[in-house]
């Protein structure tokens, strides 16, 4: 990142959140990932490391539960916190979100003239956001009825099992692809920010970061004085 | 070169002859049917039947051979206990085959039980003593046949368990590619289930019941599936066990073992009926919706129904996934870049 890294974009609440969610996903992915490929030497690897068959689905557990606290942590900050509440608006689609987002790859390209104004997050932020969104739903849904399947034996036929093992063990996969490699290269591996973009870390960026990549939020906080 | 084969003829001839007359003095006595006595208080047998030894694999051996001190008779005292070893042995001179199984024999169930001098049998109570077959002969007690009629000698309620499964009928009909008591069990290093070393140790079973349920000629030929082998290793207690958890479910936890029974027999545990009864040995929230929904599938074939197309609709997705991230970065890439020489240009 070009420039000196001065101004405040990540509060440090939305900072814990994130460090949080890094923590129970990876341990997550590195956990289901052995149990998912677990005849290849990948998987007895992950297996061997995470002490074998049940610690692993132990350790697995255990991080689906700092997810689930992060969840519910997530959800009372955009709720009940004004910060919160801000930063949720700012993630909902807008009309013009995708055409900006394709304007902006044909303006690097030289195919048109004027460059799109993106806000503080752009389509490609909000897709992350929302994939996350409904993608850990998904898993804390699919997850809790496998962890608790005693239960849910009860009211779900066998069928229902065999889907929930297929869409957490794709879902998982899908996360892995679609979050994670496609979230690092945007975020820290493309030209702009490589090889890392710390903000993540203490929440600071450039000024002539944010006024390349986020034009109308750099002007939003000309506007207010910052 | 005619007058040598005659002659070994002749020879071989005049040996038997030889063996069967020296033998005659024995049978004089003990080839009567009603030859007995009364030893301890219960009446003996003491007869063989001549015709029936001399089909036997020992045909050619004088009574003597074994009975080795009996030199005069009628024999004054009752004859020495004679073993099988005293000829089966490594290294023997008198030509006795022997194989791994004398020694496989004293590691099993048996062989320990004998050794600690418990009731437990030893070769002659499987192999007979006077009419020893091969194994390949059907009037052997070792013939695949007649396996279970040997073994029920003893595991009487077993056998009878065993001859109402579905193994035990397919051996009525006749069809040896069933499973009979050695198959599962082995013959000689029979061990107990807790000893890692056996087939039916609960990590083995699998490997057990696949010899037959994964061979697609056996299973084809009698309409038996042959991939649930392959989709059991797949699932989730299929792995637990690979990785050693011996409480997950094997094949015999919900299918039985020696009253084995398929699915559409009302007294199998996997009828659909039972499946909660079956399941709740584990799962004790078991209900009937267990049996909604099919058993052992693989979600890349068809008849996996509902979760085989879940499995392709996300294997399209997640490849369509891939292509998107790959497109996105090499667009993003090559705009920056002809961005940054644009404006080098200026």
């Amino acid at each position: 990142m070009k420039g000196k890294r001065e101004i405040l974009r990540f509060s440090r609440n939305w900072r814990i959140q994130h460090f949080l969610l890094i923590l129970s996903v990876v341990l997550l992915i590195l956990s289901g990932v052995a149990l998912k490929f677990y005849n290849s030497w990948f998987g007895k690897l992950m297996i061997f490391l995470e002490g074998g068959f049940e610690a692993r689905g132990a350790l697995h557990r255990f991080s689906a539960v700092l997810l689930i606290i992060t969840a519910i942590y997530h959800i009372i900050y955009i709720i009940f916190t004004k910060e919160g509440r801000r930063e949720f608006k700012a993630l909902l689609f807008k009309k013009n979100d995708f055409s900006d987002y394709l304007n902006l790859l044909l303006y690097n390209l030289g195919k048109k003239e004027t460059k799109p104004q993106i806000g503080r997050y752009g389509f490609r932020e909000k897709l992350q956001y929302w994939v996350f969104f409904i993608f850990v739903f998904l898993m804390i849904a699919t997850g809790a009825v496998m962890w608790w399947h005693n239960y849910f034996f009860v009211v779900l036929p066998k069928w229902v099992f065999d889907l929930i093992y297929g869409i957490h063990g794709w879902g998982g996969t899908l996360i892995l692809i679609f979050i994670v490699f496609w979230h690092l290269y945007e975020i820290h591996l493309t030209p702009s920010n490589f090889p890392i973009n710390m903000s993540f870390w203490d929440g600071y960026v450039s000024e002539e970061w944010l006024k390349e990549e986020h034009p109308l939020e750099y002007e939003e906080l000309k506007k207010e004085g910052k | 070169m005619k007058k040598i084969v005659v002659f070994t003829l002749l020879f071989l001839n005049l040996y038997s002859q030889d063996i069967v007359s020296k033998n005659k003095r024995c049978f004089l006595c003990h080839g009567k049917e009603d030859y007995k006595i009364i030893e301890n208080g219960k009446v003996k047998s003491l007869y063989v039947s001549s015709a029936e030894y001399y089909q036997s694999v020992h045909k050619d051996m004088l009574c003597t051979n074994c009975h080795y001190d009996v030199s005069t008779i009628p024999h004054l005292r009752k004859p020495k206990k004679i073993h099988c070893l005293q000829c089966h042995y490594a290294g023997n001179v008198v030509g006795a085959p022997v194989k791994e199984m004398p020694e496989k024999y004293k590691e099993s169930v048996h062989g320990r039980a004998k050794e600690k001098g418990k009731k437990a049998p030893d070769c002659i109570d499987c192999h007979t003593t006077h009419y020893i077959r091969y194994h390949s002969d059907t009037l052997s007690t070792i013939h695949k046949r007649n396996i279970p009629l040997t073994c029920g000698k003893c595991h009487m309620k077993i056998v009878e368990d065993y001859s109402s499964s579905i193994h035990g009928e397919a051996l009525k009909k006749g069809i040896l590619e069933t499973a009979v008591c050695s198959d599962c069990h082995q013959e000689h290093d029979i061990l107990p289930p807790e000893d890692p070393r056996s087939t039916l140790n609960p990590k083995n079973v699998i490997h057990t019941c696949e010899r037959c349920h994964a061979d697609v000629t056996i299973m084809k030929k009698y309409g038996v599936p042959v991939k649930q082998v392959e989709a059991f290793k797949e699932s989730f207690h299929g792995v637990a066990l690979e990785y050693g958890v011996v409480r997950a479910a094997n094949c015999v936890s919900c299918h039985g073992f020696h009253d084995i029974l398929p699915s559409s027999d009302p007294r199998s545990p996997i009828h659909p009926k039972n499946l909660a009864k079956t399941c709740g040995k584990c799962h004790p929230g078991a209900s009937e919706n267990v049996a909604k929904g099919k058993y052992h599938i693989i979600a890349e074939e068809k008849e996996a129904g509902i979760v085989y197309y879940v499995y392709n609709f996300f294997k399209w997705f997640t490849l369509l996934v891939i292509l998107g991230l790959v497109i996105h970065i090499i667009l993003d890439l090559t705009g920056r870049a002809m961005k940054k020489v644009k404006k080098k240009a200026e």
